[in-house]
C-alpha cells in the first residue's frame, strides 16, 4: 500500500458502505470506486474485503441484494440500503462523529 | 429485532438449501468486479492482459475472498457435518464386512439389553397403570413363627380382611383382591379366562373411570352376599362383544355365578395384578359366597386373598407397619378363639408390614424376578463384550487407515476435524446398531419375554417410551465408547513417523489397549460360561428331581359344575359315571378322584393328634382325598403299610395315609403306623358346639410328594379315601396314561363333556403344564446364559484372532529374520500362539475370580447346584484355552510361511 493512502480503522468499512449505499443502489465495484473518488483517493478499500462485508451486511438485513443490468448491459448484483440499514447508518455515523470530535479534542490538548 | 432475525434465517436457509446457486452467484459477482476494474484500467491505456493482471492484484486472492464470504454465511459447521456424514456413509459402504460386523455386534448387545430392560422394568420398576399415589400404595406381607422359623405369607382369609378393615387406623384404604382362572360364559361359548375378584374400594386407588356403565359400589359389597354383577375388561369387551354398548344389563355366567354386566373397564386397567390381565372383574363377596357358601365370611380356613392398602398421607412406613402388626395380632387372637385353640400370639409373634406393589421387590419375590435381575446383569456384560469387540474392530481397521489419516493430517486437515469424522462414524454405527437391535428385540426378544414374564402379560414391551430411550442411550453409549479409542489414537498419531514407515509403525499403547480388550473379553466370557454351566446343571437337577408323583404320565380333568346343583347321591353317580367313562378310554391306565391338585389347588384342614398339641407349628399339612386307585394312578410310592382299598368305605374303620415327612415331623423317633389322627373336616360354626372328629388310624406311610413347589420345606401331605371324606370331593380327576398326555387330554374332554348336566364344563390339561412354570425360571436362566455365553465366547475368539493377526502382520519382518537366524517354523508358531493363550490365561484367571465372587448370590437362584463347582471351572478354562488356540492358529500358521529372503529384502 502506497504511503499516501490511509488504511481503514477496524469496523469503519461497514459504515462507509452504508453511507455510499444511502445515496442510491449500486454494485460492489461501484461502491469501491465511489469511496475511492469521494475520499479524494485518500482511502484505499482493499477490494477483496468488500465482498465479505457486503454479505455480512446483507445477512444482518441492513442492505438488500438484487440482480440487475449494469451500464454496459451486463448482469450485476446491486445492493440497496434498507430502512434498518438507514437507522444503523445514523447510529454509527453519530458515534463516529462523537469519537472523531473526542479524538480531535485530545489531540488539541496543550 | 424480528426483521433481523427473519433476514438472518432467510439468508442462512438460502445459503444452506440453495448452496450451489449461492456459490455461482458469488463467482458471478466477483467476476463482474474484475471485469469492471480491468475495463477501467484498459481505458487508462493499459494492454488488455496487463489490465487484467493489475485488476487481480488489486483484488487479492479470489479463493481467500470466497472463503471469507462463505464464513459470513454461518453454515460452514453444518456443511462440514453433512460432508462428514456422507463421507462416513461412503466409507462404511465401501468396507461392508467391517460395517456388518460392527452393526451386527452392536445390534446383539443393544437388542439384548432393550429386551431385558423392558422385562426388568415391568417386573420391578414401572408402577401399575392408572394407579394414583403410587408411593403410598402397598401390598401387605405377613409373617409368624412356625416350628422355630419365620414363615412369610401374603394371602389372607376373608375374615382377616374384615378384621384389618375394622382395626387399621393409619390407612385410608384396605382392599382385597385375587385373580384366578374361571370358566366364563355358558354352553358352547364357555371359555376359561382370568378373572379379577376385587373389593369395590380397590377402584379408589386408581384413576380408572369406566368406559361404559359403572364400577362396583358399596352396595355390591354389602353383607351377606354382595351384588351379582360384573364389569368387563376393555379388551374382553372388544373381542367377545365387539364393543357393543347394549352389553349392559346382559347376564354373563362367571364361574358359578350368574352376573349382570354393569360396566366396561377403561383400556389397560388391570389393577395391581401383575400376572395375568383379567377378562372380567367381579365383586369379592358375591364371588366368595357363590364359590364357598356362607362360611367364607367367618372361616379362617380359606387363605385366598391378597391385600392392597394405602397409607394415610403423612404416615411413615414404620408407623404403618406397627399399625398393621397390631391389627394382625388382634385378628390372630380372634382366630385362635374361634378355633377354640389357646392364645399363642406371644410365642408365634405374628407381624405384618407394607411392601412394594411389585411382587418382585417383596420378600416373596418370584424366582422369575430374581433370575431376571441376573439376566439383566448378564445383558450388561454382553453389551460390554460387544463394545470391546467393536473397539477392537476399529483398532484393526485403524491400522489400514493410519497412512490415510497421516496423509490427511499432512495435507492440513485439522485433528479436530479428523476426530469429528471418527465420532460421526461411531455414532452412525451406534445408531444403526441400535435400530437393528430394536428390530431384534421385537422379534427374537419375545421369546425371552415369554420365558420370564408371567403368562398372558402384554408381549409388546418394546413399544413403551422408556425402553426406546434406554435403547437410544445405549446406542449413543456404544458409539461414544468405541470412539474414545480411535479418536485418542488420531490425536496421538505421529505424522512423519507414520508416513516414513509406510503405515507400519504401530504405537505401543495401541497394542497394550488391544491386548487389554482381549483380556477383558476373555474374563467376561469365562464368567458367562461358568454361569451358563451352573444354570444348565441346575435346570437338569430340577427336572430330574422326583416330585413324589409321575407328573409326565398324568392328566388333570376338572368338572366345573358352575351352579348346577346336584344332591349328594346325584353327585356321587355323576362322579362314578365319569370315572367309568375315563377308564374306558383307550390308553388310560388308572384314574382317581382328587381333592387337591398338585401345583394347582390345595386343601387344608385342622389336625388334632393326641399327644401333639403343637401340631400347627410342625408344618403345613395338605389334605388329599383319593379313590382306591389313587397311589397306582399318581405313582406316589407307599413306603410302609398300605394304600387305599375298595374296602375303605364310609362306614368302615376310619383310616389315613401320611407322608414320610409328616410321619417324622409329628411322631419323631416313633412308628407312625397305628397312630391316631383327627381331621377337622367341618368348618367351625360360630356359637355351635364342636363335635370331635373321628380318630383315623394311620395305615400307610407314602413318599413325600410336592403339592405346591418343587422343594417344599415343612409342607406335608396326608391322604383320606374319598368315601371317608365327609365334605365330598368336587368332581376332579387325575388320570394316568401311557400315551401322549396332550392327545389323551383332547380325547377325554370329548368323552366327558356330553355326560355333564346344565352349564357344567370340563377342563382337561396335562399335569406337566401345571408344573412347567416351576421350571421356567431355571430353564430361562440356562437358555439365556448359554446363548449369551456362547456369544461372548465367539466375540472374544474373534477379538483375539484380530489381535494376533494384526501382530503377525506387524512383525512379519521380525519372523523372517528369526527364521533366517535358524528358528524353526515350530518356534515361530509357538511364539505366536503362546502370546494369544497368555492373554486368555490372564483373562480366564480374572474371570474365574469374578465368578467365585458372585457365586454366593447366584446360588440362591440355583436348584441344588454349587456355583463354585471345580469341574465347571476346569471345563470353562479348558474350552476358553482351546478357543484361544484355534483363534491364534490361523495367523500363527501365516507367520510360519514368511519367506526369510523376502523379509530381509524388505528390510
Amino acid at each position: 500500500m502506497p504511503p499516501d493512502k490511509l488504511g481503514l480503522p477496524q469496523g469503519t468499512l461497514d459504515l462507509l458502505i452504508l453511507k455510499a449505499l444511502s445515496l442510491g443502489p449500486m454494485h460492489g465495484w461501484a461502491i469501491s470506486e465511489r469511496l475511492h473518488q469521494v475520499s479524494k483517493e485518500a482511502v484505499q478499500v482493499p477490494q477483496g474485503s468488500l465482498y465479505p462485508a457486503l454479505h455480512r451486511l446483507e445477512r444482518q438485513g441492513w442492505i438488500d441484494a438484487s440482480w440487475g443490468a449494469s451500464d454496459n448491459n451486463r448482469k450485476a448484483k446491486y445492493y440497496a440500503i434498507t430502512r434498518a440499514g438507514r437507522r444503523q447508518l445514523d447510529t454509527e455515523a453519530e458515534s463516529w462523529r462523537r469519537l472523531a470530535a473526542a479524538v480531535q479534542q485530545i489531540l488539541a490538548m496543550r | 429485532v424480528f426483521d433481523r432475525l427473519w433476514s438472518e434465517l432467510r439468508y442462512r436457509w438460502r445459503a444452506l438449501v440453495r448452496r450451489d446457486t449461492v456459490e455461482l452467484e458469488l463467482d458471478d459477482e466477483l467476476q463482474f468486479h474484475l471485469e469492471q476494474e480491468a475495463r477501467k484500467l484498459e481505458a487508462k491505456g493499459l494492454s488488455r492482459e496487463a489490465a487484467w493482471r493489475a485488476a487481480r492484484v488489486a483484488f487479492g486472492a479470489t479463493e481467500a475472498v470466497k472463503d471469507d464470504t462463505r464464513d459470513v454465511r454461518g453454515v460452514v459447521g453444518l456443511e462440514q457435518t453433512w460432508s462428514d456424514f456422507s463421507h462416513t456413509l461412503r466409507s462404511l459402504l465401501a468396507h461392508r464386512a467391517f460395517t456388518v460386523g460392527v452393526v451386527a455386534t452392536l445390534a446383539l448387545g443393544i437388542g439384548v439389553n432393550a429386551t431385558v430392560f423392558g422385562i426388568v422394568d415391568r417386573l420391578l420398576v414401572r408402577s401399575p397403570e392408572r394407579l394414583r399415589d403410587v408411593d403410598r400404595v402397598h401390598r401387605v406381607h405377613l409373617s409368624w413363627t412356625q416350628d422355630g422359623q419365620r414363615r412369610s405369607e401374603r394371602h389372607v382369609q376373608f375374615p382377616r380382611l374384615t378384621d384389618f378393615q375394622r382395626d387399621l387406623r393409619h390407612f385410608d384404604l384396605v382392599a382385597g383382591f385375587q385373580v384366578r382362572t374361571a370358566a366364563i360364559g355358558r354352553g358352547e361359548d364357555t371359555r376359561e379366562a382370568p378373572i379379577a375378584i376385587i373389593t369395590p374400594n380397590v377402584l379408589d386407588a386408581f384413576d380408572a373411570p369406566p368406559t361404559l356403565g359403572r364400577w362396583f359400589t358399596a352396595a355390591d359389597e354389602a353383607a351377606p352376599d354382595g351384588g351379582r354383577v360384573a364389569v368387563l375388561a376393555h379388551g374382553f369387551w372388544l373381542t367377545r362383544y365387539g364393543g357393543r354398548p347394549e352389553v349392559l344389563g346382559e347376564t354373563l355366567q362367571v364361574d358359578r355365578m350368574d352376573a349382570t354386566i354393569v360396566g366396561v373397564a377403561p383400556p389397560g386397567f388391570t389393577g395391581i395384578i401383575e400376572s395375568r390381565a383379567p377378562a372380567v372383574f367381579v365383586p369379592l363377596r358375591a364371588f366368595a359366597s357363590a364359590a364357598r357358601g356362607p362360611a367364607f365370611a367367618t372361616s379362617y380356613n380359606w387363605s385366598w386373598l391378597e391385600l392392597m392398602v394405602r397409607r394415610r398421607a403423612g404416615v411413615t412406613e414404620e408407623a404403618a407397619n406397627a399399625d398393621l402388626t397390631q391389627a394382625f395380632r388382634r385378628s390372630w387372637a380372634a382366630e385362635s378363639a374361634l378355633r377354640g385353640d389357646r392364645d399363642d400370639v406371644a410365642e408365634r409373634d405374628p407381624s405384618a408390614r407394607v411392601g412394594s406393589v411389585h411382587l418382585g421387590r417383596g420378600p416373596d419375590a418370584r424366582l422369575d424376578a430374581r433370575v431376571a435381575l441376573w439376566i439383566a446383569g448378564v445383558a450388561v456384560v454382553v453389551f460390554l463384550v460387544a463394545c470391546a469387540n467393536v473397539a477392537n474392530l476399529f483398532l484393526a481397521r485403524a491400522v489400514h487407515r493410519q497412512r490415510d489419516m497421516a496423509m490427511r493430517l499432512a495435507l492440513g486437515v485439522g485433528r479436530g476435524r479428523l476426530a469429528r469424522q471418527l465420532l460421526m462414524e461411531s455414532l452412525t454405527l451406534g445408531v444403526a446398531g441400535g435400530m437393528c437391535g430394536v428390530l431384534l428385540a421385537w422379534t427374537a426378544g419375545s421369546a425371552l419375554r415369554v420365558m420370564l414374564l408371567p403368562e398372558g402379560a402384554s408381549a409388546a414391551v418394546v413399544t413403551d417410551v422408556r425402553t426406546w430411550l434406554v435403547t437410544f442411550a445405549l446406542s449413543l453409549a456404544a458409539g461414544a465408547l468405541t470412539v474414545v479409542v480411535p479418536a485418542t489414537l488420531a490425536g496421538r498419531l505421529d505424522v512423519t513417523a507414520v508416513l516414513k514407515s509406510g503405515g507400519r509403525g504401530a504405537t505401543r499403547p495401541r497394542r497394550r489397549l488391544q491386548a487389554g480388550l482381549v483380556v477383558a473379553q476373555a474374563a467376561l466370557s469365562a464368567v458367562l460360561l461358568v454361569g451358563a454351566a451352573v444354570f444348565v446343571l441346575s435346570a437338569e437337577r430340577a427336572q430330574a428331581h422326583r416330585l413324589g408323583l409321575d407328573v409326565e404320565r398324568l392328566v388333570y380333568a376338572e368338572v366345573n359344575m358352575r351352579g348346577t346343583r346336584l344332591d349328594e347321591a346325584g353327585a356321587a353317580t355323576l362322579a362314578a359315571t365319569i370315572e367309568d367313562a375315563v377308564r374306558a378310554e383307550p390308553g388310560v391306565a388308572a384314574v382317581t378322584m382328587a381333592a387337591s391338585v398338585p401345583f394347582w389347588t390345595n386343601e387344608a384342614r385342622g389336625l388334632i393328634v393326641p399327644g401333639v398339641p403343637d401340631i400347627r407349628e410342625r408344618g403345613r399339612f395338605t389334605l388329599q382325598a383319593g379313590s382306591p386307585d389313587y397311589f397306582a394312578a399318581t405313582g406316589t410310592r407307599i413306603l410302609r403299610g398300605r394304600g387305599f382299598t375298595p374296602g375303605d368305605v364310609a362306614g368302615g374303620l376310619p383310616i389315613i395315609v401320611v407322608s414320610d415327612g409328616m410321619a417324622r415331623a409329628v411322631w419323631p423317633g416313633r412308628e407312625a403306623l397305628g397312630q391316631c389322627v383327627r381331621v377337622d373336616t367341618m368348618p367351625p360354626v360360630p356359637g355351635a358346639t364342636r363335635l370331635e372328629p373321628p380318630c383315623r388310624t394311620v395305615v400307610g406311610v407314602a413318599e413325600e410328594s410336592a403339592m405346591t413347589r418343587l422343594e417344599p420345606t415343612r409342607e406335608f401331605t396326608y391322604y383320606l379315601p374319598v368315601p371317608q371324606f365327609p365334605e365330598g370331593v368336587s368332581p376332579q380327576f387325575l388320570v394316568r396314561t401311557d400315551l401322549d398326555t396332550t392327545a389323551i387330554a383332547g380325547a377325554l374332554r370329548e368323552r366327558i363333556q356330553p355326560l355333564l348336566p346344565g352349564a357344567a364344563y370340563v377342563n382337561v390339561v396335562p399335569l406337566a403344564d401345571l408344573v412347567a412354570p416351576q421350571y421356567r425360571a431355571w430353564q430361562a436362566g440356562a437358555t439365556v446364559f448359554t446363548a449369551f455365553g456362547a456369544l461372548a465366547l465367539v466375540l472374544a475368539a474373534l477379538g483375539l484372532h484380530s489381535l494376533v493377526a494384526y501382530e503377525v502382520a506387524q512383525r512379519e519382518q521380525e519372523f523372517g529374520v528369526r527364521v533366517a537366524l535358524g528358528a524353526t517354523r515350530r518356534d515361530v508358531l509357538t511364539l505366536v500362539v503362546s502370546r494369544g493363550t497368555r492373554l486368555v490365561a490372564i483373562g480366564v484367571g480374572a474371570g474365574l475370580a469374578l465368578a467365585v465372587a458372585v457365586a454366593r448370590p447366584l446360588e440362591s437362584v440355583l436348584f441344588h447346584q454349587s456355583a463354585r463347582d471345580p469341574l465347571v471351572f476346569a471345563t470353562v478354562a479348558t474350552s476358553l484355552f482351546l478357543a484361544a488356540i484355534v483363534a491364534a492358529l490361523a495367523p500363527g500358521l501365516r507367520a510360519t510361511r514368511v519367506d526369510p529372503a523376502e523379509a530381509l529384502r524388505a528390510e
